[in-house]
Formats: structure tokens, C-alpha cells, sequence
């Protein structure tokens, strides 16, 4: 057994702070807009966030990042965390993102000493880089021997557990009814990470309209409980 | 894979505050028209054609457009873009964009409408120098088929690549699989029909400039939903679902007026079509 997969899960606690409690990644717009209102109507919106933007931005990332990791290709990371920014059109999405990846990077480097985290560090002073979680995740992931599907369903599990926990606070949900969505989207997380090891780099950043116009019109949402 | 079904290229520069065709080349299934000079300010207006009239199986169009410093240029289609059927392969365009500083490029192409089982890709590559000038905008219908089913085609794929001096700064990726995906729900396209993109860049962008496009418009549900945000670079980008080609037409016409107003002190020029 190995025992850094503890580790890993470190950072997929829900306590571990880096802001992602602020931001629902336009679920938001559809709160107050009355179409997600219980358990059933989220459940169905969590899916397509998963299924037809998640995978294709941070998961993808994720299992390629890993790969240019395998074979020491570090300007591929580059590319990606660059990737990862621009396909991202909603700006408070973008730069939510941005300040969680900035966030991690921090707190994963008071823990670990791995160097492509200094080099990742200095690019992003130096405004070469932009800062991604899924990236610092899996670098992470990648630097404990954890294996590279696992890295990606550990980051996808974080990153939907926390939307979650969020829509928790803000339907708001029932602990139980939350729980139940956690327990009901284990099979989907393992399925959307399969699907995963058959993408590759032509599949980037596909995005579903609705999803990402609900992200825009965020910025003009009146009374706001999250940042994006 | 160079066999291409049409191929365009289109090089402009300014001649005495007019903006010329330095070089035209077209061969196959797509041309350029005679520039039409709406009015005195030297931008150029061209449309492009389609002669063959529609996309159809396993069809590539490249089209590549150069504009030298000081150019001003409008590019539209002469009418909409028809992708038929494609049992064996999908059609597919890539078009390269290439803005030197102080160019202006106004891309305005007619709404794209898939017929039944169509599958259609699309790659446009815009690579721009600091203090060069974008609007783009694109229109997604339902479709076509016989019985006047909505999403009847099989996929659709378009990608949008920007770059400011060789860096990319912005990458819009949407991939519509009606036969696997249920248009209607949330998420996707949330009970209408068509999808609008506008992709605005320049450096006099600003917070102002966004919130006077946003308040300028009714946001009547019934009729439309609109999105705006800001690029990382100086520009930005609006989505709109809507139910009609032409509420997206008016709805992109109201915000390209605002912005050569604001911008020029212009007004854009209606493009004639019939």
C-alpha cells in the first residue's frame, strides 16, 4: 500500500485553504435565478459542469500535465497552465482560478520541496505563468508516486466535493442531501475520469454555452455570496 | 492533407488612406467579390462566396487573410454557410487571420446552418500585433432538416485561437453534439436555439465601455441571454442564446455601433446582401 496516497488526499480536504469556499463557478446565476433549487435540479447542473467543462479544462490538464512530468517536458506545463487561463472566458471565473492556484502553490510549497514548484513560483512573479490548482495538484500527485489516473480522479473529487460543500451554504442543501450528492457522484468521477485517458490535446478546453454564459452573468448578479 | 476543396488568400494594404487587395488568389469552391468602399473612410469591404453553395462531405476551405499596418477591412459571406450531410467525413475550415499594428478587421460571416447528420469543423486562428483592431462575430442555428426538426446534425466544432504577439491570449472551444446531448437542458442551450459569439479586441477596452453595452440592451429573457466578460488582454468577449438570426444581428449590430462610436467616432456601414 502506498502510503503517500494519504498525503494526496491531504489536498483534497475541503478545510485545506485556498478560497475555494468562495466560488460556485456560476452555480450561482442559477441559484438566484430559481432554476437550481434542491438536490435533484443541482445534481443535474454538477453534471454538466463535470462532464462538459471540468474534464476538458482541469481534468484534462491534470492528465497531461502528468505526462510532460513523465518525460520531463516542462515547457508542455507552461503551455498548459497558459492553456488552462485563456480558455477560460468568464473573468471572474479565470481569475478565481488563478488566486486558488497562487493559493495552493503557497501552501504546498511550506510542505514539499519539489524544484518545478520554485521554477512555477518564479514564472508566475515574473507574469510568465498564470497559476492553476490542477496543476500544483498534480504536480504534487506526481511527485509522491501516486499513479496518474489516480491524481486526476483525487483532483476532480476535491474540486466537486467542494463545489458541494458550497452548494450546501447556498441552496441551501441539507448535510444529508449533501453527503448523498457526494456518495451519487463517486461513480460519475470515476467514469469522467476514464473518459479522460481516451482525451487528448485536440479535446482542450471544450466548453458547453449555457454553463459558460451563466459563468459570465455572474459579474451582474445583484446579492452574491461567492466571487465567481 | 493540401487537397483542398477551396482555398483563399487575401493580402490588403493602405495606399494613400485606402485600403487595397496587395494580392488575391482563390482556387475551387470559394472567391472574393470587388471590394465595395461603403463610404470615404478607405476601409474595404469584400465578400466571400461560395460558388459550389454549401459544405458537403469531407469538403477543406482555407482561407488566410493579411492585413499590413494602417488597413481597414470588413469580410463577410455573401449569404449563410450550409453544411449538408456527411456520411463519410466531416467538412472542415481553417482560416489564419493575420493583423499587423494599426490594422483594423471587422469579421462579420453569416450565420452557419447544419442540415441533418452534417458534422462540421472549424479552426480560425487570429494572430495580432499590439495596437491592432478585432471584431469578430458568429451565429449558430438550429439547423435544417426536411421535417423541420431542430439539431438534427450530428456535431459541430468550433475553435477560436488568439494571439498578441505571438502569445495566445485567448481559446473558445465549443463542441455541440446533438445526437448525443440533450440541447434543451441546462447547461447547454437551456431552450433556444441559436448561439451568438462576439469576440471584441483593442486596446482602448474598458469597464466603462462593458457596462454601457450591458446597460444598452433589454435582457428580455423571453428573447435572449446574454453574457459579457472581460479578455486578460485589453478586449472581450459577449455570448448570446437567443430563438432568431436576427435578434443576435440586432443585439451584435447595437454593440458594434457602440464601440465605433466610442472607438472611431464612426458609424459601421449596413452590409448590403441582396
Amino acid at each position: 500500500m502506498n502510503p503517500n496516497i494519504l498525503s494526496l488526499f491531504q489536498l483534497c480536504d475541503s478545510n485545506l485553504p485556498t478560497g475555494g469556499f468562495s466560488h460556485s463557478y456560476g452555480l450561482e446565476t442559477y441559484i438566484q435565478e430559481g432554476q437550481v433549487h434542491d438536490q435533484a435540479t443541482f445534481a443535474k447542473w454538477l453534471r454538466v459542469y463535470l462532464n462538459e467543462q471540468l474534464i476538458y479544462s482541469d481534468g484534462l490538464a491534470s492528465h497531461l500535465v502528468y505526462e510532460a512530468l513523465e518525460n520531463n517536458d516542462f515547457q508542455k506545463i507552461w503551455k498548459l497552465d497558459r492553456m488552462l487561463t485563456v480558455q477560460s472566458l468568464p473573468r471572474e471565473t479565470r481569475e478565481g482560478t488563478q488566486r486558488m492556484g497562487e493559493r495552493m502553490l503557497s501552501l504546498v510549497e511550506a510542505l514539499y520541496d519539489v524544484p518545478v514548484l520554485a521554477e512555477y513560483r518564479k514564472r508566475i512573479k515574473e507574469k510568465k505563468s498564470f497559476g492553476h490548482s490542477s496543476i500544483v495538484f498534480t504536480i504534487i500527485g506526481h511527485h509522491l508516486g501516486v499513479p496518474k489516473s489516480t491524481t486526476t480522479l483525487y483532483y476532480l473529487y476535491s474540486a466537486i466535493s467542494s463545489l458541494i460543500q458550497n452548494a450546501v451554504r447556498a441552496i441551501p442543501l441539507g448535510q444529508t442531501a449533501g453527503q448523498k450528492t457526494i456518495q451519487e457522484f463517486q461513480q460519475e468521477l470515476v467514469r469522467a475520469t476514464e473518459k479522460i485517458q481516451d482525451l487528448d490535446e485536440a479535446d482542450f478546453g471544450i466548453t458547453s454555452p449555457g454553463l459558460e454564459l451563466a459563468q459570465m452573468k455572474h459579474e451582474r448578479v445583484n446579492i452574491r455570496i461567492f466571487m465567481s | 492533407m493540401e487537397n483542398w476543396t477551396g482555398t483563399l488568400r487575401l493580402d490588403v494594404e493602405e495606399r494613400q488612406g485606402k485600403t487595397v487587395a496587395k494580392n488575391v488568389y482563390f482556387q475551387g469552391a470559394l472567391k472574393v467579390m470587388r471590394p465595395v468602399y461603403h463610404d470615404d473612410s478607405g476601409q474595404a469591404c469584400y465578400y466571400i462566396l461560395n460558388p459550389g453553395g454549401g459544405y458537403l462531405d469531407g469538403d477543406r476551405y482555407n482561407l488566410q487573410f493579411s492585413l499590413k499596418e494602417k488597413t481597414k477591412l470588413t469580410l463577410t459571406t455573401q449569404s449563410a454557410t450550409k453544411v449538408y450531410k456527411t456520411p463519410n467525413q466531416h467538412a472542415y475550415q481553417e482560416t489564419e487571420f493575420i493583423l499587423k499594428k494599426g490594422s483594423y478587421l471587422e469579421y462579420i460571416p453569416d450565420p452557419l446552418i447544419m442540415y441533418r447528420n452534417a458534422r462540421y469543423k472549424q479552426k480560425n486562428v487570429i494572430r495580432m500585433e499590439q495596437g491592432a483592431t478585432l471584431i469578430y462575430s458568429d451565429i449558430i442555428t438550429p439547423g435544417w432538416s426536411p421535417d423541420g426538426e431542430q439539431f438534427s446534425y450530428d456535431q459541430l466544432q468550433l475553435m477560436n485561437e488568439v494571439y498578441m504577439d505571438d502569445e495566445l491570449v485567448m481559446y473558445d472551444h465549443i463542441k455541440l453534439n446533438p445526437a448525443e446531448q440533450d440541447m434543451k437542458a441546462i447547461g447547454f442551450m437551456e431552450g433556444y436555439t441559436h448561439l451568438g459569439s462576439m469576440i471584441v479586441i483593442g486596446e482602448q477596452t474598458n469597464a466603462d465601455l462593458l457596462d454601457r453595452l450591458y446597460n444598452s440592451m433589454s435582457h428580455d429573457e423571453n428573447e435572449y441571454r446574454m453574457g459579457l466578460s472581460m479578455l486578460p488582454v485589453k478586449g472581450f468577449t459577449i455570448r448570446v442564446l437567443a430563438n432568431k438570426t436576427q435578434t443576435i444581428e440586432r443585439l451584435f449590430t447595437e454593440c458594434h455601433q457602440i464601440i465605433s462610436e466610442a472607438w472611431f467616432n464612426t458609424k459601421p456601414s449596413f452590409l448590403r446582401k441582396y
